[in-house]
């Protein structure tokens, strides 16, 4: 008889106990899989996730705080994902995201052993995918992000677009400045130019992106050399390309 | 724009005052010792003349419309009219006689005619009073063809909004959920998945109830609301928590089907599924000075993503108030502080509106109160918490 193979650690996530039993019940069937936990939301998910580092996550769409696709951005490694939801139209997302399979509620037992037959043969070699390719798709197609999710150790944090000031690169990062705190997020500054609606965020200079709103004058301090004043009376450099576009928006 | 004159029936309307000038002929031969011949020159290009003149009734029967002038103020108004009209006719007359004097070289004509002014100013008022009567007759059809109209109209758009209603009123993801926990429970609590099965048929019947209904009392949309809830509490567990404050006399007002659960729906959906630790509805019906004041509270997550609001079931709500009432309803979605309020108000309609009670209307009434403690009576079989009652 060959080894015992090495069990699937299996973290199941949705926001309702019904749910999570349904699926305990059905996976109990499968005796190579381990079952490390439960989380009713995302915030909890992307916590367990990187304490008890499974192999494969049963995810929920639809849950408090942070949706399926949200925590999968904000997951530090990369893990097998099956959505468990009953949407329908959320699918070709999911395969955006490399996702291992897509169940319907209500769950049949065949059917998720299907997606665990899936998960076997995927598990040891994730495909890690780019964070942008990621963040695009967990937003709604067509859409500008409504909110920026910014992961501080086990802590997540959600900035709503709106109450960001502005973005400034910062090495392999980008620096959030919302009301006076600012949040580090390992990503480009292009990548996140792209997941900000361009009436409300515009590229003021290499390193900066500037919440148009928050703009309260431009200041001339040399020939050609222009600063964007803030509401706050922060000071952000703004270069020829910069203010043309700045202008072209006004 | 007067009807005859913007309908191109003008050559018609002359063509039926021709009889009037062959009868003011008739009458002025004999009266007048004229020739027919003398008669008819004179009495048909003055009918032709007065049908015009008689056009202007038109103004001052729209602006005294019968249903809302008194029977003096037409009388005296319509008499006005009258004298003055024949008097404008009688000058055009007398000139026309004139004429008629000159071109025939008889002088006479103009003098019998003369004699005869009484007799023309009896005539001329007389038919002034008549196209005044035909004219409100043209004005009264003419409301009943529009009114006609209009509720053709509004029928159409009922309808409409009414399918439009119907297909959205079951949502398929709130049964597939439900039969997501109807399996979960079957595993190891057979008795709770019977239950649940038993709730989610009560709601799927009262739904089906409502088909074919264009009002029901308010008691049993709130009942349906508690069947809706009774479904969701098993999914949501302690999540979902849900306060009701219902007038008494609120319960028999009459109101469109399915006007409080697609809200409540929403406060579900949109409210509690995204709160981690959930929260409570509140359902407000208040019945005061001739209205009803629905309201749904709900708390809500301010910092979830708004692309799927509370759109669809709200824009059909407001639809279907809007056909119902026109401007008299009012519908209002706010958000503040982390509390989502949508408030409807509109006319009240009740069974005991004094003497308006149609003949079946005593029956429903009856049903609607016997439903209304149904529910506490369905509460043994299914528990529900008594309506009214508060979690703190």
């Amino acid at each position: 008889m060959a080894a015992d193979p090495k069990p699937i650690r299996v973290l199941i996530v949705d926001d309702e106990e019904l749910a999570r039993r349904v699926l305990r019940e059905f996976l109990g069937e499968h005796p190579d899989v381990a079952i490390v936990g439960e989380c009713a939301n995302g915030f909890e998910a992307v916590k367990a996730a990187s304490d008890l580092s499974p192999d494969l996550l049963l995810l929920d769409v639809r849950m408090p705080k942070l949706d399926g696709f949200e925590v999968l951005e904000l997951l530090e490694r990369p893990v097998a994902v099956v959505f468990v939801t009953a949407y329908e139209d959320q699918a070709l997302r999911a395969f955006e995201v490399h996702a291992v399979d897509y169940v319907l509620k209500p769950v049949s037992p065949e059917r998720l052993a299907e997606a665990l037959g899936r998960a076997r043969a995927r598990i040891g070699q994730p495909a890690a995918l780019p964070l942008g390719a990621l963040q695009a798709a967990s937003r709604e197609p067509g859409q500008y992000a409504e909110r920026i999710l910014v992961r501080d150790a086990a802590k997540v944090h959600v900035i709503p677009v709106e109450k960001l000031d502005y973005v400034e690169a910062q090495d392999d990062y980008i620096g959030l400045r919302t009301g006076g705190k600012t949040y580090l997020k390992q990503q480009t500054l292009a990548e996140i130019e792209a997941a900000l609606d361009p009436v409300r965020f515009v590229r003021i200079h290499r390193s900066y992106i500037l919440n148009v709103e928050r703009l309260s004058k431009i200041e001339l301090y040399a020939k050609d050399s222009r600063a964007a004043i803030l509401a706050d009376g922060s000071r952000l450099p703004l270069s020829r390309t910069g203010y043309q576009r700045l202008k072209g928006l006004l | 724009m007067h009807p005859i004159l913007s309908r191109g029936r003008v050559g018609l309307y002359l063509a039926a005052w021709i009889p009037v000038g062959g009868l003011l002929a008739a009458l002025a031969a004999v009266a007048g010792r004229r020739t027919i011949l003398e008669a008819l020159a004179l009495t048909i290009p003055l009918a032709l003349i007065y049908a015009f003149i008689c056009l202007g009734s038109w103004s001052l029967c729209r602006a005294l419309p019968l249903e809302r002038t008194g029977f003096a103020t037409i009388a005296v108004s319509q008499a006005a009219g009258a004298f003055v009209s024949c008097t404008l006719w009688l000058i055009f007359g007398r000139g026309w006689a004139a004429a008629l004097g000159r071109i025939a070289g008889d002088p006479g004509i103009e003098r019998r005619y003369t004699d005869d002014l009484p007799l023309f100013f009896a005539a001329g008022t007389l038919l002034f009073l008549l196209s005044a009567v035909v004219h409100y007759l043209l004005i009264a059809f003419e409301a009943s063809r529009e009114a006609e109209r209009r509720a053709l109209e509004l029928q159409v758009l009922a309808r409409d909004a009414q399918l439009r209603a119907l297909t959205a009123q079951v949502n398929p993801h709130f049964l597939f959920n439900s039969l997501n926990s109807i399996s979960a429970l079957a595993g190891g609590d057979a008795a709770g998945a019977r239950r649940m099965c038993l709730l989610l048929a009560d709601f799927l019947r009262k739904t089906l109830a409502l088909r074919e209904r264009d009002e029901i009392p308010l008691g049993d949309e709130i009942a349906l609301v508690d069947a809706f809830l009774a479904v969701e509490q098993v999914r949501f567990g302690e999540r979902l928590r849900v306060a009701q404050r219902i007038d008494p006399g609120a319960e028999l007002c009459l109101v469109p089907p399915l006007v409080l659960q697609p809200l409540v729906e929403n406060a579900v959906s949109h409210g509690i599924a995204g709160l981690i630790e959930g929260g409570t509805i509140v359902i407000e019906a208040r019945h005061a000075g001739g209205r009803l004041d629905l309201t749904v509270v709900n708390p809500a997550d301010p910092d979830r993503p708004k692309k799927h609001g509370h759109g669809v079931g709200l824009k059909n709500v407001r639809d279907r108030l809007a056909t119902r009432h026109g401007g008299a309803a009012r519908v209002e979605a706010r958000e503040e502080n982390g509390t989502f309020t949508v408030a409807l108000s509109f006319p009240a309609k009740s069974f005991s509106g004094i003497g308006a009670a149609p003949a079946p209307a005593p029956a429903d009434a009856a049903a609607a109160a016997a439903s209304s403690t149904s529910a506490d009576a369905d509460g043994d079989a299914v528990p529900r918490r008594a309506p009214g009652a508060v979690e703190a």
